[in-house]
């Protein structure tokens, strides 16, 4: 506990000097009391001399309420504070929910969120941003790590993808390019939806946000089916090596994965193709140091949080920051006592003192 | 002719015109009825004479009442006793200087006493001593006697009357009409000695001017000053309804002491708050000592 502005307490008290002197001057002003005879009538009566008593007792009490409402006053204006210096802890993994929003998962969007919901519920901390994409990528929003608003926006997009006639407003500027579920266009948007991803390295001489962006972990929790129609600028390959440049994982889920290990072998003719777009996704996923699950799986939401959370090379510490808290409560609780003490006390102070005194006054000019 | 006795003058002046000339007179007159008075001449009767003086002959006579008129054989004295301690420079319960009341008091009955052809001394001091000043029967002197009161201030000495009381009581053989200027004096065994001793020997009349109220509807505002021990009063303590009450009923209880001390004694008393209450109230005093006695 110290006092912050330390010199106001002598500068006040010699403020309240002053005016206490000033005040004992001014006693000069002479206001002629009514002289009577035979006072005693009155002042030797028991009860006049019983609230002369009181009345003396109030007025010291009074002073001295006064005198604590000062000080009390001046302590809390010399602000007393206690310091302490804490290091913040800050939370170094970025998370980026990077999902496709194409026709063909638009079925399956729901179930995505639900494990989205779960993911964020587990994580603690981590800065969650969350980008959709179609043959466009559109940020619904940055990293954060304000959960309530995270929920809310998942919740919100939960909504949105369950009903197709929102759904049309809510993914809005998806669509801006031809073609469409472009995952190698989309996978780099959310790799360059990281602040500063790419150039940390070159940037870091600069400031310290770049410096505290260093060493940061990132996460991409890819949800598609790797169905690729159209011409994307960056194939899933390209994309894959951008997000290893950039030192982010990748954690993929697919939605069309049944658990069949060996696609390979399948007599439709479907399932090479969703085999191939399985494979896509597992080589992604394990060329950034990712992994990749099956939507069903039901291991993989506490699979990809334990394996995010083991990505937390070193505890970042922030500057030490100085924090000041003020402590006023005791200083003017003793003050709001005091005022309230003097309100109760109920001393007709200004007029009985100065009456007083000028007959003090007075009479010292008459009998010298 | 100084200016406090044209101040009583043109008092009794507008007093004369609300009541009859004469009356003050007579009842003045009255006073020492029966103390080897000689005949002198015959006056016109006017109420307040006593019935007994008519000369019921002469009335008879002329077919209007007629009183006889005497001259002393010996010239009287009027005695006045005050108080010139620094209490006569307190207020009275009007609001004035007492002293103003009795200087007014005194200026009545001095020139009454002139009227009368009687002489006027006066006996005055406060609690450092007491002065006697000589019985003379002119206007100069009673102005005199006046301005004795009139000069008294807050730097007087505080005032002490009985020990004036006791000084007449010592010095003062012959007869006398004795008038007390006396304020809210408490009725202790020193004043009661003396006042009796003072009605054994003389003819005592008793003016009270009547100290301003400390507490209850009349009480002084603003801050008071005892002149006692010239120190503030806080007489707005009084405001306390409890205090109030108390001082009402200690009031009430002095008053009851000085009157029963007095009336035992057949001391004719009289009280003046305000100076237009003078006339009327000697008037009064007058009276009561003609029929009590």
């Amino acid at each position: 506990m110290a006092l912050k502005y330390w010199w106001l307490l002598p500068l006040g008290l010699a403020a309240v000097a002053a005016v206490v002197i000033l005040l004992w001057r001014r006693q000069g002003i002479v206001i002629s009391p009514t002289p009577v005879a035979h006072a005693e009538r009155l002042t030797e009566l028991p009860a006049y001399k019983q609230a002369l008593a009181s009345y003396r007792k109030r007025l010291v009490a009074a002073v001295v309420a006064l005198a604590v409402l000062a000080v009390s006053l001046l302590v809390a204006a010399a602000r007393p504070v206690s310091e302490s210096s804490t290091v913040p802890e800050q939370f170094n993994r970025d998370i980026m929910l990077c999902l496709d929003v194409s026709g063909s998962m638009l079925d399956t969007d729901v179930a995505i969120m639900g494990v989205f919901s779960q993911l964020v519920g587990k994580f603690q901390g981590e800065r969650i941003a969350m980008t959709i994409f179609d043959s466009s990528a559109v940020m619904v929003f940055p990293l954060t790590d304000d959960y309530e608003f995270v929920a809310g926006e998942l919740a919100a997009a939960t909504k949105a993808l369950g009903s197709a006639d929102i759904a049309i407003d809510y993914l809005a500027g998806t669509h801006e390019a031809d073609g469409s579920s472009l995952i190698g266009d989309g996978l780099a948007s959310c790799v360059k939806g990281f602040p500063a991803a790419e150039n940390t390295a070159a940037k870091s001489a600069v400031g310290d946000n770049s410096a505290a962006e260093k060493g940061r972990s990132r996460s991409i929790i890819l949800a598609t089916d790797n169905m690729l129609a159209g011409r994307p600028l960056f194939t899933l390959e390209q994309a894959t090596e951008l997000a290893k440049t950039a030192n982010t994982r990748v954690y993929a889920f697919n939605p069309n994965d049944y658990g069949s290990s060996d696609y390979g072998s399948n007599e439709f003719g479907m399932f090479p193709l969703l085999g191939d777009a399985a494979v896509g996704l597992k080589q992604t996923a394990s060329a950034t140091g990712g992994a990749y699950y099956a939507l069903e799986s039901e291991e993989a939401v506490a699979s990809i949080v334990e394996k995010v959370q083991a990505t937390e090379a070193s505890r970042l510490l922030g500057a030490p920051h100085k924090s000041l808290v003020d402590h006023p409560g005791v200083p003017l609780g003793i003050a709001a006592v005091a005022l309230l003490a003097l309100a109760l006390l109920r001393v007709p102070t200004s007029a009985t003192a100065r009456a007083t005194a000028s007959v003090s006054a007075w009479v010292r000019r008459v009998r010298p | 002719m100084g200016s406090l006795l044209t101040a009583v003058k043109s008092k009794m002046h507008i007093f004369a015109h609300r009541k009859a000339r004469g009356l003050l007179e007579g009842e003045y007159a009255s006073i020492f009825r029966g103390n080897g008075l000689d005949f002198d001449d015959l006056r016109d009767y006017v109420p307040g004479d006593e019935v007994r003086d008519i000369d019921w002959k002469a009335t008879a006579r002329t077919g209007k009442p007629l009183i006889k008129r005497y001259v002393a054989t010996r010239r009287q004295q009027l005695l006045l006793v005050a108080d010139t301690g620094r209490n006569m420079a307190a207020l009275a319960e009007g609001g004035e200087p007492k002293k103003d009341l009795a200087v007014m008091a005194m200026g009545v009955l001095g020139l009454l006493a002139l009227g009368h052809g009687d002489s006027v001394s006066l006996v005055h001091g406060d609690v450092a001593g007491t002065a006697a000043l000589p019985a003379k029967g002119t206007e100069h002197h009673v102005e005199m006697l006046l301005r004795h009161m009139d000069a008294v201030g807050l730097d007087h000495e505080p005032s002490d009357l009985t020990s004036q009381l006791e000084y007449v009581a010592a010095h003062y053989r012959q007869r006398l009409l004795l008038v007390v200027i006396a304020d809210d004096v408490l009725a202790d065994p020193r004043l009661a000695k003396v006042v009796r001793r003072l009605q054994a020997q003389h003819e005592v009349l008793w003016v009270h001017i009547v100290d301003a109220a400390l507490a209850g509807p009349r009480a002084v505002q603003g801050t008071a000053l005892d002149v006692a021990g010239m120190k503030p009063v806080l007489a707005f303590l009084a405001q306390d309804p409890a205090l109030a009450h108390s001082y009402a009923e200690a009031m009430a209880a002095r008053a009851r002491g000085l009157a029963e001390m007095l009336s035992t004694h057949g001391i004719a008393t009289a009280s003046i708050a305000t100076t237009g209450e003078v006339m009327g109230q000697i008037f009064l005093l007058l009276e009561r000592h003609r029929r009590g006695r």
